[in-house]
């Protein structure tokens, strides 16, 4: 990646891309996925070490990130300050952000549904798929990509029927659903 | 156009009560105007997804055409997955999977009124308040807190632009005000031409599998369900707005989809008919604010998913059983005029 992208990333974040130059960045990234990828880690420094209150990066952060840049998988961990109220606050990209060049900065989380078990989640919100094949693998594990698919399409049915906003954001998560993430426990976050 | 002129005056009618009824009155109206922008203005931005513990850069694009709204939403990051809404269909390409999932365009006639919008209601379900905001992306804004008066549903704050009411930050919060997911533009470019080409998918689909959905659903606005499922027990403020059924290709029974609304979040319901290997135990799933649960019952899985907290979705999973068709429903449903 040339100085020059790295340029118009770093202006299109702080707001100072023209907006010309911003459609043709914004082009060139729907074409080119390793550019979508350090698209993905500048944002994922530059929320980071701006999320308000909520983390800090741990030490060596922004030189790792910025090594991924050129270098190509590399695992990140930011870790929460002490007002860190719950792990589901808000605090983007948190806790052990594996950031693996290729995996999409997404996540899928499972829940308990009661004393979990063996629990399996089937059903198909779109056409033709097979009935009762599951969703949800047992145990909280990841789910495969089909239950990850199947998944995506109730949230496209859904979202149909949602207001303007509740659409965008059921939209925006059948966009982000990806098993492929790997997910990374609050404890093990690093401390800065 | 005739709903939001409703609604407005719904909303002016309040104006004249209390002040504090005033001024939640003019948060809903700011609620109205935002969803009145985001269906009908044409835009094009770059926002952050986040949610968990991830974050995700996305664009989306939105255009009027012949008086209906046709949009692309597209991840920006890793798998670059897309959803295209054309007049017909919405499609979602899904890169990683090779995969295209087509469902028929569903918001038509007579159903778009029934659709969740904010109305008077909303305020027996939640506090609304508006004050002015910090400027975001150069633009001044009014902020808008919809907090919900008990656990059933997600409190929200919205950052909205004061010339288009165009939302610029908003954030889904838990019970606690943890925030569970929020978007936040870093770029929107409101009324600006936009280049068809825009709208069109930049994935090749070359060798992809087209898996449509079945194009004989009906979707009707809720009265009597003809397909006999009911709820026993709803979570407050939630109405049946709109049923419909769907074939299922390799069953005789058609699938069944419910769509429950509080007039602001909303909860869908799906019936399949489960396979002949027994019952599986409930399970539940959560990707950004949207919660799933799904369970089996009299020989049917019924799944519920919406962007509500998970007990909701569970609730009204569990609250549905059989019953005989004309059988009066828990929660009267909504008809065709009253929105």
């Amino acid at each position: 990646m040339t100085d020059q992208i790295r340029e118009q990333i770093s202006a299109l974040l702080d707001g100072e891309l023209a907006s010309g130059e911003i459609s043709l960045l914004v082009r060139r990234m729907e074409r080119d996925a390793e550019l979508r990828r350090a698209f993905g880690h500048y944002v994922l420094a530059g929320e980071s070490l701006r999320a308000p209150g909520a983390l800090l990066a741990s030490p060596g952060f922004a030189a790792r990130v910025g090594a991924a840049l050129d270098d190509g998988p590399v695992e990140v961990a930011v870790a929460p300050t002490a007002d860190a109220r719950s792990p589901r606050r808000w605090a983007r990209p948190l806790a052990g952000v594996a950031v693996a060049a290729g995996a999409a900065l997404a996540a899928v989380l499972l829940v308990p549904a009661g004393e979990r078990s063996g629990n399996r989640l089937a059903g198909s919100g779109m056409g033709s798929v097979q009935v009762n094949a599951p969703i949800l693998p047992a145990g909280g594990a990841s789910p495969t990509p089909a239950q990850n698919q199947r998944l995506a399409g109730y949230l496209v049915a859904h979202g149909q029927y949602a207001s303007p906003i509740g659409r965008r954001n059921a939209w925006s998560a059948a966009l982000a659903a990806d098993p492929g993430i790997t997910r990374v426990a609050l404890e093990t976050a690093e401390r800065p | 156009m005739r709903r939001m002129l409703a609604l407005a005056l719904a909303g002016l009618a309040v104006l004249g009560g209390s002040g504090a009824a005033a001024a939640e009155s003019t948060a809903r109206q700011w609620l109205e105007r935002m969803t009145e922008a985001l269906a009908t203005r044409d835009y094009d931005g770059l926002f952050t997804h986040a949610a968990g513990n991830q974050s995700e850069t996305m664009r989306i694009v939105h255009r009027m055409e012949d008086g209906r709204s046709v949009e692309r939403l597209v991840s920006l990051d890793g798998n670059g997955r897309e959803i295209v809404r054309t007049p017909g269909e919405v499609h979602l390409y899904m890169p990683d999977r090779r995969v295209v999932l087509v469902e028929p365009r569903r918001d038509e006639g007579s159903l778009l009124k029934t659709l969740p919008a904010p109305g008077p209601e909303l305020d027996s379900l939640y506090t609304l308040e508006l004050r002015k905001g910090h400027r975001l992306l150069g633009r001044e804004v009014r902020v808008v807190d919809v907090r919900p008066r008990d656990h059933y549903r997600y409190g929200y704050r919205l950052w909205l632009d004061e010339r288009s009411a165009m939302p610029l930050r908003s954030e889904v919060l838990d019970g606690s005000g943890s925030t569970v997911e929020a978007i936040h533009f870093t770029r929107l470019a409101i009324d600006e031409p936009i280049d068809p080409k825009d709208l069109q998918p930049a994935v090749d689909t070359t060798g992809f599998q087209w898996i449509r959905a079945g194009r004989r659903a009906e979707a009707r606005v809720a009265g009597p369900p003809s397909a006999g499922w009911l709820p026993r027990k709803m979570p407050p403020g939630f109405r049946l707005v709109v049923s419909r059924s769907q074939p299922v290709p390799g069953s005789p029974i058609p699938m069944q989809h419910l769509i429950f609304s509080d007039g602001f979040a909303s909860v869908s319901v799906f019936i399949e008919p489960a396979a002949e290997k027994g019952p599986a135990p409930p399970e539940s799933a959560s990707v950004g604010s949207a919660n799933a649960f799904t369970t089996q019952m009299s020989g049917h899985v019924v799944t519920a998913v919406g962007e509500v907290p998970a007990e909701t979705v569970r609730d009204i999973a569990t609250s549905l059983a059989p019953v005989a068709t004309g059988s009066p429903p828990a929660t009267p449903p909504t008809g065709p005029g009253e929105r």
